[in-house]
């Protein structure tokens, strides 16, 4: 049965020989492409119009419960009251590094992890496997997780809300169907040429794997930007709070009394909300480029 | 064909198992980081099962009750309700939500303009960003039967209806609206990894395929979608392991008027618990987790072997 | 060789004597344990704790302080290993009786009976700590009551409708509903949910509840019922269908949180808002104001011939029973709370310079004499005063000793003040319900069937009978009626 695995993950059609170009279509204003144009409109239009609503509440001075066009009383006093707030870059830094070391940290053992599941013939690979899938469906629950967190010294740690999410098998996974893709007869020519392992992870299935790293790296980051819980249970000391602590911390205790500096409550929370959300619209462009462009493995293959 | 050369190259004909492990030392070393990384982190709490048997009160020490918070989860005469919708809802919005994915990718690939893709990207992926509270709030308002529901007002501008519809307090509309929000917030995000997929299939593919006379149907068919097909049965067998999980988005929705006919089995227990006038048993809980673990495996074994039957491998 | 085995002796004899004396003055550590009810580190807890330390001589305060909305999740870990408790921790009422019968909690019922803080004939809070007992034993200790909701008109709609004086009784009342509703055409109370998720339940609609009570209940002589089997109950369903149907109550209260709510209060989409005394009398009257409104709000006292509003049971401070020194700790950490002087000032607003002064000064814009005092601006809110620290003014079970200055006057609000004293007068508390296994196992599906049945009554999708059919034939009577046999049965 292993056998017949790449003939399916392969195209068929990579086999044929053919000049190499781009699929361009011939004409660019064809009916299909004008309805599929209208079609992402319409998608558009539908998604933003309740972020819309968050948008404008956040920039409006008076609290209002419809959703408007455009603010009744315009004024930027919610996201000033975020950023005046002298107790919030700190929790922005440690937002910060443990995004970044928690992405690199969760991609290499993904990669790892998925380039090791690929070797279909290595002795033990499907227990591996198995062992991997396992713990997506069990788990030991709260308590028990919290006590091998504090026996390992990782409570109270900015390290434990790092480690605990890089192994994500969910990730692992999909990283493995990306180095299925990539053409045996690569790793095999790799091997001829006496290159380990190693040497063909770095100078192989890496640099095949842009899209996939990008994509599955964005996952890891918006898990770590985003991450609340690990942070919540195993945290109580408030000079590692991260952002997110930082914003439900500045959202309830908005629930309390006193409005301060012309915003309204509901300013504030608003704003809390897009200032969240505002690192991945500014990265994602970034990101996108590997999305956009098709990695040209005919080059290279046989 | 090129396949069959390729595996019968790498085919080791029964050699000792010694030497086949030799082979690959290199493969080992770098399992053991993840091997590691798993055996602290999820393998160690999970002696913590063995509590589903016990009751513990947190602060008293655990006592050994046998099968009992078993019997008494499926003695809820809510439970199967709970249960059956739990199932429904996951599977229901797992197809709808994945389905959408492929196709809003599939069109994505196709799109010429460049900057309307990358800015189109860009807005469907933001809803994922929204917290479930949020996102709840922001609905509730838009389906509201007031003059505020955007929906209604739509839907009665356009003539479709002559009365506003309290959506949310309907139980069959709570279902059909569930969705669609669940739509709405997840599906931009699940193309991410479609994306990525598309983008690593190799252009002269296309190219060849054109050459054939293939037309943008055909290419589709025959090779955008094939190419694809492995991550999307991944992702939908990885997700059904998770199904049982169920509990943010259900439960910001949910209102005394549909609760009993929408609750799952996570909010379900969550009323219990609340409303039981004491603080939870982590026994109970732990059961409880099994139980679902236990669903989850047994769907996903389900599933995998379904893919080994349809086409000749599982998914790992 | 002697000399040296003397020297030694010598050298050990000095350095265990070093030991015992640096023993000797080693502070006593009390470990406590607070949820965000205690100002974090960002807003002065380093500070309170130094100046507490100040006031115990002798003693070292140790804070453990989870994230506020994850304590109670936090609290369980740590509770879950007997050597993680802390000697002095903060719960919820579902906790704290919980707690209390598992044995956990320190009985502090004769501490309490010869402390200084009940026999300082400052302390008013006997009926809040009659209803904490359990079984007639003390476990917690509670600085402050646990307030309420009171009902908030706005002043400007009652003008606009040419109505001078606030409703007295329950008739006035909804003559001033549908004025409202005839005046701004729309529905003038809105509420989160018809029935609330927790205890006292039917604090967001109490004038159209007034005596019915959705939960189990005690009688005058001692037996326990089901309030939502009781006419009254019915009664006031039929009420809130009626108030529903004439569009005086929103029916969106359905599916409104409280944050809805005040959101929809603040833009003027109603008029009628029951909500929390003290404080957020300020706030809702600012929120509203900001908004361009008219932030007068009159607020109601319980109508004629209805009883009281609810009083919370406040969070309590109990002492684990892992405690080393409990008398000890009862003595300086929690007899002192509210010993009417210096601890007391700690504890109500806060450290000295952090959120209060008396020195010559301006703060935002007020300039301040020496000697004045006056709140500081909050340092994580600039434009905002602090207002307290971890016990509320306005809900202080005792009052600062003779002599020993009170700045209530000057840093409560009027709004807030005027809303709480009314609460304050006219307020009962709700008992708890002790824990037992048929309630536990029965009340869960329980109370999601009564809710439901609420609330289709309330939209009008059925009638009050069938209500009460449905409420038999789904098996709510039946679950019902063994909860109460098993109260009686205590």
């Amino acid at each position: 049965m292993k056998n017949k695995n790449v003939q399916y993950v392969t195209p068929s059609g990579l086999k044929v020989e053919g000049p190499t170009g781009l699929n361009k279509p011939r004409s660019q204003y064809t009916p299909f492409n004008f309805v599929n144009g209208l079609v992402f409109v319409v998608v558009c239009l539908v998604i933003l119009i309740p972020i819309w609503k968050v948008l404008i509440d956040s920039l409006d001075l008076t609290t209002g419960y419809g959703v408007k066009l455009v603010p009744t009383k315009f004024g930027l006093a919610g996201y000033a009251t975020i950023f005046s707030n002298p107790s919030l870059l700190r929790p922005l830094w440690v937002s910060v590094y443990t995004t970044v070391a928690g992405t690199f940290l969760g991609l290499a053992l993904s990669t790892m992890g998925a380039y090791v599941l690929i070797q279909w013939d290595m002795p033990f690979r499907t227990l591996f496997a198995n062992i991997l899938l396992f713990t997506m469906i069990f788990s030991g629950g709260m308590i028990p997780s919290y006590l091998v967190m504090r026996r390992i010294g990782l409570t109270d740690n900015p390290l434990g809300p790092i480690l605990l999410p890089a192994i994500n098998v969910y990730n692992l996974v999909l990283m493995r169907n990306f180095f299925e893709s990539i053409p045996k007869s690569l790793f095999e020519s790799a091997d001829l040429d006496g290159c380990t392992p190693m040497g063909a992870f770095f100078r192989i299935a890496l640099p095949l794997s842009k899209a996939a790293l990008a994509s599955i790296g964005l996952m890891f980051a918006v898990a770590y930007w985003n991450d609340y819980t690990n942070f919540k249970l195993y945290i109580t000391d408030r000079n590692l709070y991260n952002f997110q602590m930082k914003l439900r911390d500045m959202i309830q205790s908005s629930d309390l009394p006193e409005v301060a500096g012309g915003a309204t409550e509901n300013t504030i929370r608003n704003a809390c909300i897009i200032v969240a959300i505002l690192p991945f619209m500014l990265l994602y462009p970034f990101l996108q480029k590997y999305f956009v462009k098709g990695i040209n493995i005919g080059a290279v293959k046989e | 064909m090129a396949s069959v050369v390729s595996n019968g190259a790498l085919r080791h004909e029964k050699k000792p198992l010694g030497m086949r492990m030799r082979k690959y030392w290199g493969f080992y070393l770098m399992f053991i980081p993840v091997l590691a990384f798993v055996a602290v982190f999820h393998y160690a709490p999970m002696f913590g099962i063995r509590y589903a048997f016990y009751s513990w009160k947190v602060v008293g020490d655990p006592k050994w009750v046998g099968l009992a918070n078993f019997e008494k989860l499926f003695k809820q005469s809510q439970f199967s309700v709970a249960f059956a919708n739990t199932i429904v809802f996951s599977v229901v919005k797992l197809l709808l939500n994945t389905g959408l994915a492929v196709v809003i990718s599939l069109l994505l690939n196709e799109m010429i303009s460049l900057k309307f893709k990358k800015v189109s990207q860009t807005v469907i992926y933001l809803p994922h960003f929204m917290s479930w509270v949020v996102t709840a709030s922001v609905f509730s308002l838009i389906l509201s039967p007031s003059e505020s529901g955007l929906v209604n007002q739509a839907l009665i501008k356009l003539g479709l209806i002559d009365e506003p519809v309290y959506y949310l307090a309907d139980k069959g509309w709570w279902r059909v609206w569930y969705y669609i929000i669940n739509v709405w917030r997840e599906t931009g995000w699940q193309t991410i990894i479609f994306m990525a997929m598309l983008t690593s299939i190799d252009p002269g593919i296309y190219e060849a395929a054109s050459i054939d006379g293939a037309g943008r149907w055909k290419k589709m068919r025959y090779v955008t979608f094939p190419a694809l097909g492995n991550t999307i049965i991944t992702v939908l067998i990885l997700n059904l392991a998770k199904i049982m999980n169920l509990f943010e988005s259900v439960f910001v929705l949910q209102n005394d008027s549909v609760k009993r006919a929408t609750n799952v089995l996570q909010t379900y227990v969550y009323y219990q618990t609340f409303n039981s006038g004491a603080s939870a048993d982590y026994g109970y809980t732990t059961a409880i987790g099994l139980f679902r673990s236990l669903v989850g495996l047994a769907l996903m074994l389900i599933c995998n072997y379904a893919s080994k039957k349809v086409r000749g491998r599982g998914i790992v | 060789m002697k000399k040296l085995i003397a020297l030694m002796l010598a050298l050990v004899l000095c350095m265990s004597m070093a030991a015992i004396s640096a023993s000797a003055e080693e502070p006593i550590k009390i470990t406590i344990f607070v949820d965000g009810t205690i100002p974090d580190q960002n807003n002065g807890r380093d500070q309170f704790e130094a100046r507490w330390e100040e006031l115990h001589p002798g003693f070292d305060l140790e804070i453990i302080q989870p994230d506020h909305s994850s304590y109670y999740d936090v609290m369980q870990q740590r509770m879950s290993n007997k050597d993680d408790w802390p000697d002095v921790l903060i719960l919820s009422s579902t906790y704290y009786v919980d707690y209390a019968s598992a044995g956990a909690l320190w009985d502090m019922t004769d501490a309490w009976e010869n402390s200084r803080t009940k026999n300082s004939g400052r302390f008013t809070g006997d009926k809040v700590f009659e209803g904490l007992k359990l079984d007639g034993r003390l476990y917690g200790f509670a600085p402050t009551r646990g307030n309420g909701c009171v009902t908030y008109v706005k002043k400007a709609w009652m003008d606009a409708c040419g109505i001078t004086e606030a409703p007295t009784t329950y008739d006035a009342y909804i003559e001033m509903l549908k004025a409202f509703k005839e005046q701004y055409n729309t529905a003038p109370v809105a509420a989160a949910g018809f029935v609330g998720g927790e205890a006292p339940f039917i604090n967001y609609l109490p004038e159209f509840y007034q005596d019915a009570y959705p939960y189990f209940v005690q009688l005058e002589d001692g037996t326990w019922v089901d309030g939502f089997t009781q006419d009254n109950m019915k009664e006031a369903l039929q009420r809130i269908q009626d108030a529903v149907k004439d569009g005086l109550i929103d029916k969106e209260t359905l599916t409104y949180s409280t944050k809805d709510c005040r959101d929809k209060f603040y833009d003027d989409s109603f008029g009628v808002f029951t909500y929390w005394a003290g404080t957020w009398a300020t706030n809702l009257k600012t929120n509203l104001e900001a908004n361009g409104k008219d932030g007068e709000l009159v607020v109601l006292k319980p109508l004629e011939g209805l009883p009281l509003y609810f009083d919370r049971v406040p969070p309590v401070w109990c002492i684990t029973s892992t405690c080393k020194e409990p008398e000890k700790v009862f003595d300086v950490f929690i007899d002192d709370m509210l010993d009417g002087g210096d601890t007391q000032m700690l504890f109500t607003y806060g450290p000295e310079e952090v959120y209060w002064s008396t020195k010559a000064g301006t703060v935002l814009d007020e300039e301040y004499e020496e000697g004045q005092f006056h709140m500081l601006e909050n340092l994580e809110k600039p434009g905002a005063l602090y207002t307290k620290y971890h016990i509320d003014p306005m809900l202080s079970l005792a009052s600062f000793a003779d002599g020993y200055y009170d700045p209530k006057e000057e840093s409560v609000r009027p709004e807030a003040k005027a809303a709480s004293a009314l609460f304050n007068e006219n307020s009962r508390m709700a008992g708890l319900v002790p824990g037992t296994d048929e309630l536990s196992e029965l009340n869960g599906d329980l109370t999601i069937l009564k809710s439901e049945i609420i609330a289709d009554i309330a939209l009008g999708n059925i009638s009050v009978e069938e209500g009460y059919a449905r409420f038999e034939d789904e098996g709510g009577l039946e679950s019902s009626e063994a909860i109460v046999e098993s109260l009686n049965a205590l």
